[in-house]
């Protein structure tokens, strides 16, 4: 219990890291951001954004100092208000976010346990079948799918798949015509969408996984418990599952929440690609059009995300090792 | 400096090698090579690839391929400098945090982890948006800003380990300043690790540094392989057919990050020796070994005949074990003893079928109850072990699975035999740890939850778990204090008595051994030199080598006198022998004899044999004869 407390307690100061990063980022910049983003627009920025935007960035008066504009940043946040959106005005950033977040996390989400889960499986087939020509070829080719990037592949796939063999939709989330949300041809053209960015997304997360876990395993199955499981006469099946997977998959899941966030960034890159209704191409928008308050929430939110999935991360880890599940870790 | 060099014996290491001097020629070389400027604008636009235009030209008319070759410049310009910032920042964290520990390591630490779960891609694209970059100076500030914490988390801990080793702390006691410590010290041996990390830092960078371009949050008017995909993106390249201005950047991308990766873990494995001996256990292939010979026909439990055993390096053969000739009767306490690095570990992992690749049994026999375990098929040889015969490690702290209840520990060895009723594999659970002295309650703990003494005594109740007849005790207590140890060796003695077991036991500690075996057996340098019933062997030790092993300890009883060890080390054994091994430590060793000449194994008293010059009277005579024509 202990330990989940202290992971807790990590997971409050990393959100307020974030919060306080976000904060000053547009303070510590040269020059004022605020200024830039009314330059972009030109005069077509409506006066009330405008005047919303010196509001929400303590830059009208000039009376409040830095950490009074701190502290009500923080109680703002506290009541969920994160601002509106400048080119969406008057829209509540969080409601964009609401609209947007539901297709990432189900995407993002689905696509990036299914990656750990096949990258793990092929890092244990590799690790056990060492020396076998297949299981030796599988890591450096898992070495280049982890260095491909995530828009790139994207961008092939789209093309060949989409435009040259019209297997896939070309982009989007859903068609509009498919009737009412939730009925059954809504659902397939969700999936119909989801199969293509949602498969580039597994094959490029993969390769990190698989040599993750299979460093760990062959790690493992070198520790002095798995030659004793061995001189105990127990089953190479039984030795390899209870005693070499059982242990390694433990770091293999540490990792698994330390590279949840860059697995997330790589997947906005292919939201973008793929024109797909989430946070990715929202935040996308809001960088190219200077939406500063969309782009801060997009970033706490996504943050955010990180954080409670990696809790659940920790929470599973102490499910599955005694020695912080008793706190003698 | 040494694990770099090895990593580059590596094949992946090499082709990560050669990728990156491929694109450092195109970087260097990208004048002569490129025929068009690569900014160039002009009015053949959406050329396909041409003999003019090898890879096609892009919307504005630009020359896909010059582009191509001055992107590299920046691309790996990022790459590398964001790998070497984010690595010294992971440095000097993590050799901070590790050095110094307390209320340092504690803030540390805690930013190092906040860093790690930060999602770092939306935090550089969010930083990069504010701060409307031009130049790549940002861009690699950004970057490195959020890349070290993995390495600085690794690096910490590398360093901590390092910390109490002893040569460290050798220094630190010498009164040598932490500076030097850290320089001299700990980082040469991070060298492979630090190495690792860089590679895996540049890879990073090289990925984020694209997408930042792609989504165009980076400065757009530099020609680098982001860069090049942002404009080809947003010119709809792909629908205009152009697809080189895609596909190539991308591929060049991956190459770059295919390089580090492939050095990345080349260097990993060589960094972390684990990775590295199951490399080489993958590549090495086992011997061909000769038929057995016919059953023993005495009523040994355990013959072993001519064995030997060793390890297949990169260098050649180590050979651990050489040509031991054993048997243990029933019943029998056989003690095994010499130094440490003279095969005893090995012999036991021969004996007992667990030597792994690179390790392997070379030649010889070994005869256990009828059957040749050697040449046993793996489900022939799965069932007869703990059956017929189980083993102590050394390491018994390791030897226990950390997530799994100690009592199932039991139960799992029991069930792979056949024993299913779970009310009478409790029962014998309950039965093998009143044997060993530890309380019923402790079936459900886990091994963390056990002192060293008491997860000895559940390795050693798991040995006994299906009765064998014989069990290998590879110093098993070792490790533990002398107390303990005393303790634990009367009950296993007790048990053998009661269960009529036979126990091989290998310790370095000839005294103990010359108290509780039956008879004793000196190894050196994989040979056995002396074996005779204990009583015989202390009354009247022979081999010069036994002597002085004898001398090494205090004696059981009588006045204690200061010892002395014995002077110099055991000989390198992938080295060939000649001679007598012990000749170059022996202080009786008789030149032009001992190091040019093998001794002869001798029975010069019932039981009693010696492999040693000084006692084979065919030697002898011939040498006294020699003394006697020298004299005349």
């Amino acid at each position: 219990m202990l330990y989940l407390l202290h992971k807790f307690a990590l997971l409050l100061l990393t959100l307020w890291a974030a919060l306080t990063i976000n904060f000053f980022l547009p303070r510590l910049v040269p020059g004022n951001p605020i200024g830039a983003m009314i330059a972009k627009y030109q005069g077509r920025l409506d006066p009330n954004a405008a005047k919303a935007l010196m509001i929400a960035y303590g830059l009208e008066g000039h009376d409040k100092n830095v950490l009074t504009q701190y502290g009500d940043y923080l109680f703002k946040l506290t009541k969920g208000d994160l601002g509106r959106s400048i080119s969406f005005f008057p829209a509540p950033v969080t409601e964009m976010i609401g609209g947007a977040a539901p297709w990432t996390i189900g995407l993002v989400g689905v696509s990036t346990v299914f990656s750990f889960l096949l990258g793990s499986g092929l890092g244990v087939y590799t690790a056990a079948r060492r020396g076998s020509r297949f299981a030796d070829a599988l890591v450096p080719l898992a070495l280049f799918l982890n260095s491909v990037p995530y828009f790139w592949f994207a961008l092939i796939a789209l093309y060949v798949f989409a435009f040259l063999l019209g297997w896939f939709p070309l982009g989007g989330g859903v068609d509009i015509v498919t009737g009412p949300n939730w009925s059954l041809s809504w659902i397939l053209s969700v999936v119909a969408h989801a199969i293509l960015p949602g498969a580039t997304i597994v094959l490029t997360a993969m390769g990190g996984w698989l040599i993750a876990m299979r460093n760990n395993l062959v790690s493992t199955l070198g520790e002095d418990y798995v030659a004793f499981a061995r001189a105990k006469g127990l089953s190479e099946t039984r030795v390899l599952y209870a005693y070499g997977i059982r242990n390694a998959i433990l770091p293999s899941l540490t990792a698994f929440g330390m590279a949840l966030g860059f697995v997330l960034g790589g997947s906005i890159l292919t939201e973008v690609v793929f024109g797909y209704p989430g946070l990715g191409t929202l935040l996308y928008h809001s960088v190219t059009s200077l939406d500063y308050p969309l782009m801060q929430a997009i970033f706490l939110f996504i943050s955010l995300a990180v954080l409670v999935a990696n809790f659940l991360v920790d929470a599973t880890y102490a499910l599955l090792d005694p020695r912080v599940r008793t706190g003698q870790a | 400096m040494e694990t770099l060099k090895r990593a580059f014996n590596d094949r992946r290491a090499v082709v990560g090698a050669l990728i990156l001097i491929v694109l450092g020629l195109m970087a260097l070389l990208a004048p002569l090579l490129a025929q068009h400027p690569p900014s160039q604008l002009s009015n053949d636009t959406w050329l396909h690839p041409n003999s003019q235009h090898w890879l096609g030209t892009t919307a504005l008319g630009q020359d896909v391929f010059s582009q191509l070759l001055y992107g590299s410049r920046l691309s790996l310009l990022v790459g590398l400098v964001t790998g070497l910032i984010a690595t010294v920042i992971s440095v000097i964290v993590g050799l901070a945090s590790a050095f110094f520990g307390g209320v340092v390591d504690d803030i540390l630490s805690g930013i190092t982890n906040i860093f790690l779960v930060l999602p770092g891609l939306p935090l550089v694209i969010v930083a990069a948006a504010y701060l409307q970059v031009s130049g790549v100076v940002p861009v690699i500030a950004v970057i490195s800003f959020t890349g070290w914490a993995w390495g600085a988390r690794v690096l910490r801990s590398q360093a901590l380990s390092l910390r109490d080793r002893d040569f460290v702390q050798a220094a630190v006691a010498g009164g040598e300043g932490p500076l030097r410590v850290i320089f001299a010290e700990i980082l040469p041996n991070m060298v492979g690790l630090i190495a690792a990390n860089f590679f895996g830092a540049a890879l990073y960078a090289v990925l984020a540094e694209a997408g930042l371009e792609f989504l165009g949050v980076g400065d757009v008017s530099q020609v680098t392989w982001g860069t090049m995909l942002y404009w080809a993106q947003s010119s709809q390249a792909l629908l205009q057919g152009a697809w080189p201005w895609i596909a190539t950047p991308g591929l060049c991308i991956a190459a770059l990050g295919t390089a580090f990766a492939l050095l990345n873990f080349a260097v990993d494995e060589v960094a972390n020796p684990r990775l590295r001996s199951e490399r080489v256990a993958a590549e090495s292939k086992p011997l061909a070994l000769k038929p057995a010979g016919a059953p023993p026909a005495g009523d040994a439990l355990l013959q072993l005949r001519h064995l030997e055993a060793g390890y297949l390096t990169e260098k050649g053969t180590v050979r651990a074990v050489k040509d031991v000739n054993l048997e243990v009767h029933r019943g029998e306490f056989l003690g095994i003893a010499g130094e440490s690095g003279c095969g005893k570990s090995t012999l036991a992992f021969a004996v007992a079928q667990l030597l792994r690749p690179p390790g392997q049994v070379l030649s010889g026999e070994v005869w256990l109850n009828g059957q040749e375990l050697v040449r046993l098929p793996p489900e022939a040889l799965r069932q007869t072990r703990w059956k017929d015969f189980s083993m102590v490690f050394q390491s018994s702290m390791n030897a226990l699975n950390p997530v799994m209840r100690v009592g199932d520990q039991i139960a799992d060895a029991m069930r792979a035999h056949g024993v299913s009723d779970k009310s009478l594999i409790e029962a014998r659970v309950k039965e093998l740890f009143g044997m060993v002295g530890i309380r019923p309650e402790y079936m459900v703990a886990y091994p963390h939850q056990l002192s060293g003494g008491m997860k000895q005594r559940v390795v050693i109740a798991i040995a006994l778990a299906l009765e064998p007849r014989l069990v290998i005790m590879d110093e098993p207590t070792t490790a533990l204090d002398v107390v303990v140890q005393r303790s634990i060796l009367q009950e296993i003695d007790a048990v053998r008595r009661r269960l009529n077991l036979s126990i091989v036991f290998i310790t370095h500690d000839l005294s103990l051994l010359v108290e509780m075996s039956d008879r004793v057996a000196i190894m050196y340098a994989g040979e056995i030199v002396e074996l005779a019933p204990s009583h015989d062997l202390y009354a009247n030790p022979l081999h010069p080598y036994t002597r002085r092993l004898m001398n090494a300890f205090p004696p059981l009883e009588g006045e204690r006198t200061r010892r002395d060890g014995i002077a110099g080390r055991p000989p390198d054994l992938g080295r060939v022998i000649q001679g007598c091994p012990f000749a170059p430590r022996c202080d009786r060793a008789m030149t032009g004899l001992c190091e040019v000449v093998a001794p002869l194994r001798l029975e010069v008293s019932a039981g009693h044999v010696v492999a040693c010059h000084l006692y084979d009277p065919n030697v002898m005579k011939g040498r006294a004869e020699d003394h006697a024509i020298a004299a005349d």
